[in-house]
């Protein structure tokens, strides 16, 4: 391999046939005289712009049958025509440097390009070289040069992260192998399951119970996920009515005043709501709105005025604190029921964690945007952070996430990306530059993964998700089962 | 036909097509041009040249034209053509050279000859090379020897002064190698059109008249029509170009001069008799010569059997332009030579600096001017 070019912080490299390189690799630019080094990754890899090459691949084709021919070229100057059109260039992004063995994420100079040694850097190499922290590994899969991928369980501790890519490129899997490292190094989660796919962690492959089935707990809203009124706040249910049912401000603030009327008298029931809301001195039109409310809450089946059905997502949160998840299972549910529920278990969880009830717990929200009112976004990546909310989204739909999020991620699990429009809207992720990211999720197979950001020191490296024992798929209802 | 070889096969060190297997030139022709290589001082440095430089462009074929006695009025001959739709091969040769660099001592050339035949609706091809060569005074005249020992039949008295000087070099071998290709396929081909690049004019360093004559009658004595395509001409009548006059006229067709061409100096001879080509509609029309002492109507019956059994484009027989396209050398292999020169001598090659453009900025055109 030789230097080429560098322009700005990308470096083109040549590079010939015999020399096995692939984007996503690492390569080490050394200079002996300066005893530095450029660390730089491989982003893209094309055809050397070789002169005359339009002409020899036009003469030389032979898909054309009805002509052939022979060389008489003992000097075998055939070979090295082959060896220059093979030749490639590989455009790299120069990610630190090295100096006198420490690492620096800032270049300043400039190697030679006569003198210049480059040859491919492992990643176990590099690893090395960033100290990645193993007090709690993760294993996440293996990287292309077959040695295992570990980041730390601290690397996803208050902080804001994105699982993205396109259908069944293995993003589901992988935010699945994150929950389980969690669980096992006793962190708690609590999943939004939005299509049923994590009910399953606590069971194998093969359908039996696996190591996790103790910590794995699943609620079902209007199954095994039922509450009384009394166990919600009144900011809580203002939030369901007015975010989840467009409650319009002058009714919500009549329906404050009947919440407080039956709290007072230790009334909270959905039948006695129902009466107040009849017989209130109010509005009609005010009334009506209440009564529309009040029949989508009943009708969620999610509310129950029998406390024996009903579930404390405070005491479920309590059994994982020491490790383990709490899968709320939003298969089947509708928009709105979604909303209820999840504004409950949000508005849930802030009260836990501002009483310090709860130290902090990791959340897993897939397809957020489905359930997630518009001001949550935000609340979510700044003031619920700080409660100890600590956010993974999980998205095959790069665009319902906003930019701010983006900016603000500190590490992102990209898989493959084909379409132009979602590689854009990924690419504002902040961590690493937007051609990187462009080029090398184009590309990737499935169950593959770029890493970006703080779990890998800000060195994107491809990984290939390790598989699970677990039952992971998704549940999808196939018409031509029985066919097939 | 030259797939059909008249020769046993024996055992090469070089592994020689068997066209060409009985040959010696090719082996001799290796050994010199790797000795020749092994004259470049280890680690030497070798020049490249701004531009591209080949036998063309520093040389340029300066076409002969003849001059028509018997001219008193502007008076052409149109032989319209009909197609003889008999299957006959056609077979084209062309050879090409390049200036890969010079070194301290003398110019590192590369040479390739192709030979296209087309047989029954398929085309093959035989590409010879390339073969670098550097040439230095010391020994362009071993060199040049060989090549004329094997491509003119004799060797010329071997005295320094016979040999061109190192500017010309490029251009002699070329055509020595050509002639030898041409020598092989009049030899090793029976009833067969032979088509070669440029005219049958003789009389030159390059062509002496009976080396040529000897080539054509080769051909002849095996029932061959050697056809000569010149790609540009000067030849005009009255003034006129003739490529512009036939333009009125319907292809195919060849316009024949009325009158005796006559060499403008002495010792040049036409060995073909010259026409002009229209064998397709379009805007080419090329000068054509076929060998004189064919029966004129044999003549035209072969260019009557060319259009029934080649492919045509603008005029240009299908066989010659792959003849073309085969020998030609493309950026990439001089870049192939240099790097096959750095890993078995050592030698580095660098560019030199435009000097026209060093001195004269934007001003510098001309040869290297760009």
């Amino acid at each position: 391999m030789r230097l080429y070019r560098k322009e700005g912080n990308t470096i083109q490299i040549l590079s010939f046939p015999t020399e096995n390189v692939e984007k996503g690799d690492y390569l080490q630019i050394e200079d002996p005289k300066q005893n530095k080094a450029l660390i730089t990754q491989v982003i893209d890899v094309q055809f050397a712009n070789v002169p005359g090459i339009l002409e020899e691949l036009l003469r030389d084709s032979t898909n054309d049958e009805n002509l052939n021919g022979q060389d008489f070229d003992p000097l075998e100057v055939a070979s090295h025509v082959t060896y220059i059109q093979d030749s490639r260039l590989l455009i790299c992004k120069i990610r630190a440097s090295l100096d006198n063995g420490k690492i620096s994420p800032t270049s300043t100079w400039l190697p030679s390009r006569s003198q210049s040694i480059i040859k491919q850097l492992p990643t176990t190499a590099l690893l090395n070289l960033i100290k990645i922290n193993h007090s709690l590994p993760i294993q996440l899969g293996e990287t292309k040069d077959e040695s295992p991928l570990n980041i730390d369980a601290t690397a996803l501790d208050g902080k804001l992260n994105i699982v993205t890519g396109k259908k069944e490129t293995g993003k589901s899997h992988l935010s699945k192998l994150l929950v389980l490292s969690l669980v096992s190094h006793g962190a708690p989660i609590v999943v939004l399951d939005l299509n049923g796919e994590y009910a399953h962690l606590g069971y194998g492959a093969d359908g039996k119970k696996n190591e996790y089935n103790p910590k794995v707990n699943v609620l079902t809203p209007s199954e095994n996920f039922k509450v009384t009124l009394a166990q919600m706040k009144l900011r809580v249910i203002l939030n369901i009515l007015i975010h989840a049912l467009n409650l319009p401000g002058t009714s919500a603030r009549e329906f404050r005043r009947i919440w407080q009327f039956l709290d007072e008298r230790a009334t909270l029931t959905l039948h006695e709501l129902g009466e107040a809301i009849r017989n209130w001195r109010c509005n009609q039109h005010v009334r009506d709105a209440l009564f529309s409310r009040y029949y989508a809450l009943v009708n969620s089946g999610f509310f129950t005025d029998n406390p024996s059905e009903s579930v404390s997502l405070e005491e479920c949160l309590q059994k994982i604190r020491d490790g383990g998840a709490l899968v709320v299972n939003l298969r089947d549910t509708s928009l709105v029921d979604r909303q209820i529920v999840v504004e409950y278990v949000l508005g849930k969880l802030v009260d836990l964690l501002t009483q310090q009830k709860l130290k902090a717990v990791f959340l897993f929200a897939e397809e957020a945007h489905l359930y997630l009112r518009e001001t949550y976004w935000d609340d979510i990546v700044t003031r619920m952070r700080h409660f100890g909310v600590f956010t993974t989204f999980v998205t095959n739909q790069p665009d319902t996430i906003r930019e701010n999020i983006y900016r603000q991620a500190d590490n992102v699990f990209l898989f493959n990306f084909t379409n132009e429009h979602d590689l854009e809207a990924v690419s504002r992720a902040a961590k690493v530059d937007a051609e990187t990211v462009k080029s090398i999720a184009r590309d990737l197979p499935s169950h593959h993964c770029l890493l970006l950001g703080t779990a890998v020191k800000d060195f994107p490296i491809v990984v290939r998700v390790k598989a699970l024992n677990v039952q992971t798929m998704g549940q999808t209802r196939l018409f031509f089962t029985e066919k097939n | 036909m030259i797939q059909q070889t008249q020769y046993t096969p024996t055992p090469s060190k070089y592994n020689f097509p068997q066209t060409l297997q009985d040959t010696a030139l090719p082996t001799r022709f290796i050994e010199l041009s790797l000795r020749s290589i092994k004259n470049i001082q280890d680690s030497a440095t070798l020049y490249q040249p701004y531009e591209t430089i080949t036998e063309d462009s520093i040389n340029p074929t300066e076409e002969i034209t003849p001059v028509f006695l018997g001219q008193t009025k502007l008076k052409l001959n149109q032989i319209p053509l009909k197609p003889i739709h008999e299957e006959t091969p056609v077979v084209a040769i062309d050879v090409s050279s390049i200036k890969i660099g010079e070194t301290t001592t003398g110019i590192l050339l590369a040479i390739r000859g192709a030979i296209v035949w087309k047989n029954q609706h398929h085309y093959h091809y035989l590409r010879i090379g390339p073969f670098p060569f550097h040439i230095t005074e010391e020994n362009k005249a071993e060199i040049y020897q060989l090549f004329r020992q094997y491509s003119l039949d004799a060797p010329e008295p071997s005295n320094h002064t016979s040999t061109p000087s190192l500017n010309y070099m490029q251009t002699r071998i070329t055509t020595l190698l050509e002639r030898w290709l041409q020598m092989n396929i009049a030899t090793q081909s029976q009833n067969t059109l032979i088509l070669w690049d440029g005219s049958l004019t003789a009389g030159t360093n390059d062509s002496p008249t009976h080396i040529v004559a000897q080539l054509l009658e080769t051909a002849r004595n095996r029932l061959n029509t050697v056809l000569a395509f010149t790609k540009i001409t000067r030849l005009r009548l009255s003034g006129h170009r003739l490529t512009d006059l036939i333009e009125k006229c319907a292809p195919p067709c060849l316009l024949e001069m009325d009158g005796y061409p006559i060499a403008p100096s002495t010792g040049i001879q036409f060995l073909g008799n010259i026409y002009v080509a229209k064998l397709t509609r379009g805007n080419c029309s090329f000068r054509l010569d076929i060998d004189r002492k064919l029966p004129r109507e044999q003549g035209v019956e072969a260019i009557q059997r060319l259009i029934a059994n080649e492919q045509l484009a603008e005029s240009y027989p299908e066989t010659l332009r792959l003849a073309h396209i085969y020998s030609t050398f493309t950026a990439n292999e001089v870049i192939a030579i240099q790097r096959l020169l750095a890993q078995t001598h050592g030698i580095k090659t660098v560019t030199r600096p435009n000097i026209r453009r060093l001195l004269f900025g934007p001003f510098g055109k001309g040869p290297e001017g760009g």
